[in-house]
């Protein structure tokens, strides 16, 4: 199939794909539970319950409510958050602000780290730095993420006292402005030395923490490709040339090697993406996830549909991207021989 | 070096240099942290600041005692009332109470200013109490209002008057003095929505304007509430701008007293014990929170309506041996000592220790008697082929440990009773909790402070009551027309004495006829750094019962 | 997948020739039990497997069973938060006097429970959907496959999240979701598998013969399709764990049960005051578990992909 053939036809199933979604999470948070719940206190009467309901729209039949629902998302009103008390699209960007600036920092440990370590094991096969390596990129697909978490808590935290928890000092905080959100961008915007060390301050552990089992899965593909192109007949022909071996690694193999380790980089968006649920409750993160947790657990039908949604397009279209951009590089090296 | 080394090496060196640079910042305080702010670390976050919305006993509560008055106020060492924008508390004897007992007629102070600058009229005070009944916000507590108020007049620009629906002893104590009742500018509310019938004030919920102490200034979702001092306040102006820390768990908030960075928290009694001895923090302990700690009992309980594991009668509760022997079986001194670390006292039903009526020579259920429950639960005919019952409560708090401990009393008790302790979401026990008929046997949450002994009767005991009704209550007592009656009496007695003689008599009675398991009164415990002068609670102010203008540092 | 003619035998431990399909998975078993057995790292992780196994089969000779419900931990609200090497909680006690050795040993009970209930559930319905969907083809297998992308487009934990939340906190709700949410990943695998191997030769050669569409299905399809299965199974035992431990620790199982997860969960809150043995010994646990199946799924799939051989 053509390339671009390929690319149209994910596009066109992709809105497909979305408003399946839609309706699953719309279901879900409909059917069961207490929808109304968020919004009630305790000792309302059952009059009282059902102003709320009529006031939510919750008393109408539910493909109604879908497509009320629906529309307001295409409008931009996503609903009113019972966790933040205020509408979903006002506290939303902030912290998603909060939370990329989390991934990122954990992607970017994690993209660098496990490349680095992967192509320094795969060049070491089964000498003990590759079995170390190897025991560290199981560990960080086992390693649960929150004791991970709580353990550095532990250490760093509660009894060294290096590591701070939450996103910022909020004086240091309140002291600069905040035109994008990212505290990091912000403070070297504003010029302000301080606040950059700050935020980076407060960043380390959870990026750290976050990046950790990406690391893992990126260093592992990034090693067994490694080791997989070392067997090629090119790299002994490079060799008998009389090429360094040096030379060797970064000019062919690794570069090969990247071409797989980049299908795992989408993978490791999904991991960096749900990590950041547990990693933000740990940290006291004050970004998406931590509000989806909170919304979990008390029923904020309105941020749940939102986050759901909102994550599953964004792992869609990162998908499809990853998608796209392997099948373009793999026929690239067929072709190249 | 080798290439492949140098990179990370470098790249690890820098992020240590970061780690170990920074890690120079004190950690631990020596002189007083952020001097001219007050920090207050909250365990829950403000729904609304509107006094016609928020809800009683939650974290908008907290500000709005800070931000708004009313017309009269508690004292912080007493419950004695005390004026705050009336200038005198009525009474039958200063004639500011009619005769009849239905008119109330209160003087307002001159020269009050609200935060944006206009002036406080007796107009403003109408409109404050009007506003609340009319929009009638489920949510709120405006039924105080409707319940008890006939009619409000303006008599001139500073005199007011709230005439009742029938004379009461408690209107003063529990409608007066509740943040419904606060006082708001109505020029500011008109200019930012208006009033309309059960529809929320966007404006008013997310800002206030009132005549306190402070001003709001800012509200960052999920993060703080930032108060500014009002230099106009007609009273003593307070100190230190306040802000308001949200999103704490408690262990976060211990972390943070300690550490210096919060200058006072909300913290529960299971946390004390990490505070003890700890250099810094002062430890406040003084006397009980008035909202004991209890468990209802359904005796209303519709076919078929129970959990499929439950296999009790729908009668079960009828049976007052079987409400007795629940009482019985209860482990006190576990939870006393577990979950409330010992701080804490057993009152009992239905008048709380520190309020008005209680007599400490009243039969209470305070020690585990299981030979007794035995004797009851064999009576009543449950011993031999035991019995399993669901209890439904809020995850995470004491409510779910307080079920959890009566589960072990009963299951260590007779392993053929099965409790099971279904922990739920605040919201998902909210809606559960607001059915009527309630479809569970028991639940577990606490009682709402109060000022006066027949608040706490009138809800929990009175047959005719809210939950005597829900409950079912008539269905229980030998003889609940008595009952009511006792309890009537005793709310219109003005003879201090024979009044308190009354409800001596009805703790007596209550105490063969328990409609609830009480669990325990927790104990007034906060903690705060040394360097916060002027400390102070009254748990009959809204949680945490601080009033910020009085602290220093 | 390995395919028959690769395949180099091993001596035969049958006389004579060679002649069944069976005998010839027989050997295909012995050398791949060889393949798997020598690899250290398997080896580690199968020893591990069997003392978790161990764990969770004499569960209640280790610690006695709390009445009356063994899977509830046993509180003791006299010793609440003991440090490890108080008498009688050699591994200290939690916020409720709940001793954490009690839950370390049950809790690999309701592991167990969960990943073998989770997985064998996801697997049947997973296999009975892809098997349908590519055998039958055409626009059953269309519509299936949306589904399952469908479900696919949402990253797994939060959609487990999601249904969790809306079922209610319970240890069997974390159940249903698990497998609601994982049954997909086989259907596309069996799907997969099924549409392979149906291409094959020797699947035509069937034909030809005249055996029945079941028969080929049953006796050749499904046994060659299963490898693949069978290494997603085995990391799936541990990946249920692990995101199990992750939805109670987010507090949507049921409080005061011997489970790791919500034992982390209940034990966080005291690590500030220097409480760190409740959260710390059940975490370990979970590692411990994930870890084994990783490392066996890992060497399965190794053994398994003639790709990979010689790694």
């Amino acid at each position: 199939m053509q390339l671009r053939d390929y690319i149209i036809r994910r596009l066109i199933v992709l809105p497909i794909l979305i408003i399946g979604v839609s309706i699953v999470v719309f279901s879900l948070t409909r059917i069961s539970g207490s929808p109304v719940g968020i919004y009630l206190s305790h000792e309302m009467s059952p009059a009282e319950v059902q102003q709320i309901e009529a006031r939510y729209g919750l008393d109408k039949p539910l493909p109604v409510q879908y497509y009320a629902w629906a529309k307001g998302v295409l409008q931009g009103d996503l609903g009113w958050s019972g966790v933040a008390a205020a509408p979903v699209t006002e506290v939303f960007p902030n912290k998603l602000a909060a939370t990329m600036e989390l991934a990122f920092s954990a992607g970017f440990v994690a993209v660098s780290l496990g490349i680095w370590l992967g192509t320094f094991a795969g060049a070491r096969r089964n000498r003990w730095p590759d079995h170390i390596t190897r025991i560290v990129a199981v560990s960080g697909a086992s390693l649960p993420l929150f004791w991970l978490g709580i353990l550095l808590l532990i250490i760093f935290w509660a009894n060294l006292g290096w590591a701070p928890i939450g996103r910022s000092d909020a004086t240091i905080w309140a002291s600069i402005a905040h035109p994008t959100g990212l505290y990091t961008v912000d403070a070297l915007l504003a010029g302000n030395l301080k606040a950059f060390g700050d935020a980076v301050w407060h960043l380390a552990l959870p990026a750290l923490t976050l990046g950790y089992g990406a690391t893992a899965i990126i260093a592992r593909m990034m090693r067994s490709s490694l080791v997989e192109e070392l067997q090629q007949d090119y790299v002994d022909a490079a060799r008998a040339k009389g090429l360094p071996e040096r030379l060797v690694l970064r000019r062919h193999a690794r570069r090969n090697a990247l071409i797989p380790t980049v299908t795992v980089i989408g993978l490791t968006f999904g991991f960096l993406l749900q990590g950041t649920i547990t990693a933000e409750i740990i940290f006291r993160w004050p970004g998406l996830g931590r509000w989806m947790a909170d919304s979990v657990l008390r029923g904020d039908q309105a941020t749940i549909m939102t986050y759901v949604l909102f994550t599953s397009v964004l792992f869609l279209m990162v998908n499809l991207v990853v998608d796209v951009i392997y099948a373009h590089l793999d026929r690239r090296v067929v072709l190249g021989g | 070096m080798n290439r492949y080394l140098s990179r990370p090496i470098i790249s690890s060196l820098c992020v240590g240099a970061v780690l170990t640079l920074t890690a120079f910042q004190p950690a631990f305080a020596q002189e007083v942290n952020n001097p001219g702010l007050l920090v207050h670390a909250a365990d829950d976050e403000p729904t609304s600041l509107d006094p016609a919305q928020v809800e009683p006993g939650e974290g908008g509560e907290t500000v709005i005692l800070q931000v708004y008055d009313r017309l009269l106020d508690i004292g912080p060492d007493s419950p004695e009332l005390i004026p705050s924008l009336a200038l005198e508390v009525p009474t039958v004897d200063n004639g500011l109470i009619s005769a009849d007992g239905l008119t109330y007629t209160f003087k307002l102070r001159e020269g009050v200013v609200f935060h944006d600058g206009t002036a406080l009229t007796a107009d403003d005070v109408k409109y404050s109490w009007d506003r609340a009944m009319e929009m009638d916000l489920p949510e709120g507590n405006a039924g105080i209002l409707s319940d008890y108020i006939a009619a409000t007049a303006v008599v001139d620009d500073f005199t007011f008057q709230a005439t009742l629906n029938e004379a009461s002893a408690s209107f003063l104590n529990s409608v007066v003095i509740a943040m419904v009742a606060s006082i708001v500018s109505q020029d500011a509310v008109k200019a930012n929505g208006g009033v309309e019938a059960s529809v929320p004030n966007t404006f008013m919920s997310g800002n206030a304007v009132g005549t306190g102490p402070y001003k709001f200034s800012v509200w960052n979702r999920n993060e703080n509430l930032q108060l500014e001092v009002f230099d106009d306040y007609w009273g003593e102006n307070a100190s230190l701008d306040v802000r308001i820390e949200i999103g704490g768990d408690p262990d976060v908030r211990v972390l943070g007293l300690r550490a210096g960075e919060f200058d006072t928290i909300e913290t529960d009694p299971s946390f004390i014990a990490d505070l003890e001895g700890v250099d810094g923090v002062t430890i406040y302990q003084e006397g009980l929170l008035l909202e004991p700690l209890h468990i209802g009992m359904n005796l209303n309980i519709p076919e078929g309506a129970l959990p499929p594991e439950d296999t009790i009668p729908v009668d079960f509760f009828h049976d007052a041996r079987v409400r007795q022997a629940f009482n019985h079986a209860f482990d006190y001194d576990a939870f006393l000592n577990g979950p409330l670390a010992g701080y804490g006292d057993f009152n009992p039903h239905y008048i709380p220790i520190g309020i008005f009526g209680y007599d400490a020579a009243s039969p209470t259920y305070n020690k585990q008697d299981k030979a007794k429950a035995e004797e009851l639960f064999r009576a009543a005919g449950y011993w031999d082929d035991g019995f399993t019952i669901s209890v439904i409560t809020e995850e995470g708090n004491l409510f779910a440990l307080m079920c959890l401990v009566m589960k072990d009393s009963l299951e260590g008790l007779n392993p053929k009773f099965r409790v099971n302790v279904l922990a739920v979401a605040e919201s998902v026990f909210d809606d559960a909790h607001a059915q009527d008929p309630l479809e569970y046997a028991m639940w577990a949450k606490n009682a709402d402070p109060a000022a006066d002994p027949n608040a706490y009767l009138q809800a929990y005991v009175h047959p005719d009551g809210d939950w005597g009704q829900v409950h079912g209550f008539a269905n229980g007592y030998a003889d609940p027309e008595a009952i009511g009656a006792m309890i009537d009496a005793a709310a219109v007695e003005l003879d201090v004495v024979k009044r308190a003689e009354m409800y001596a008599e009805i703790s007596k009675v209550l105490y063969d006829e328990p409609m609830w398991l009480i669990g325990a009164q927790e104990g007034v415990v906060a903690a705060h750094r040394d360097w916060v002068q002027g400390f102070t609670m009254q748990p009959l102010w809204p949680r945490p019962g601080f009033k910020f203008a009085l602290f220093d540092k | 997948m390995a395919d028959i003619s690769q395949t180099r035998l091993p001596k035969s431990p049958f006389r004579g020739p060679t002649t069944s399909v069976w005998q010839v998975r027989v050997l295909r078993m012995r050398e791949l039990a060889a393949n798997i057995l020598s690899n250290p790292t398997t080896v580690l992780g199968l020893a591990i497997i069997g003392m978790l196994l161990g764990m969770a089969i004499f569960a209640p000779f280790i610690a006695e069973p709390n009445i009356p419900d063994a899977y509830q931990m046993p509180r003791d609200w006299g010793a609440v938060r003991k440090p490890p090497g108080t008498p009688g909680h050699i591994l200290g006690t939690t916020n409720e006097g709940g001793d954490v050795f009690y839950g370390v040993v049950w809790g690999s009970r309701t592991s167990l429970q969960l990943s073998l209930i989770v997985v064998s559930a996801t697997v049947i319905i997973g296999t009975i959907v892809g098997s349908i969907a590519g055998f039958l083809g055409g626009w059953v297998d269309e519509v299936l496959m949306r589904i399952v992308d469908v479900f696919l487009s949402i990253p797994e934990l939060i959609f487990a999240l999601a249904i969790a939340a809306m079922l209610g906190p319970s240890f069997s709700n974390i159940i249903i979701a698990l497998s609601m949410v994982i049954w997909v990943k086989y259907a596309r695998i069996m799907r997969a598998q099924i549409i392979q191997v149906k291409q094959n030769e020797y699947i035509d050669a069937a034909r030809v013969i005249g055996d029945s569409k079941i028969n080929i299905y049953f006796r050749d399809i499904l046994p060659n399709s299963f490898t693949p299965v069978m290494v997603q199974a085995t990391l799936d035992m541990g990946n249920v764990v692990l995101i199990g431990a992750t939805l109670s620790f987010i507090g949507l199982s049921e409080a005061g049960i011997a489970e790791w997860g919500v034992l982390v969960s209940e034990g966080q809150a005291g690590i500030a005051s220097g409480r760190w043995w409740a959260s710390t010994f059940p975490g370990l646990m979970i590692f411990l578990w994930a870890l084994a199946f990783n490392l066996v799924g890992d060497g399965l799939r190794d053994a398994l992909d003639p790709r990979t051989e010689g790694r």
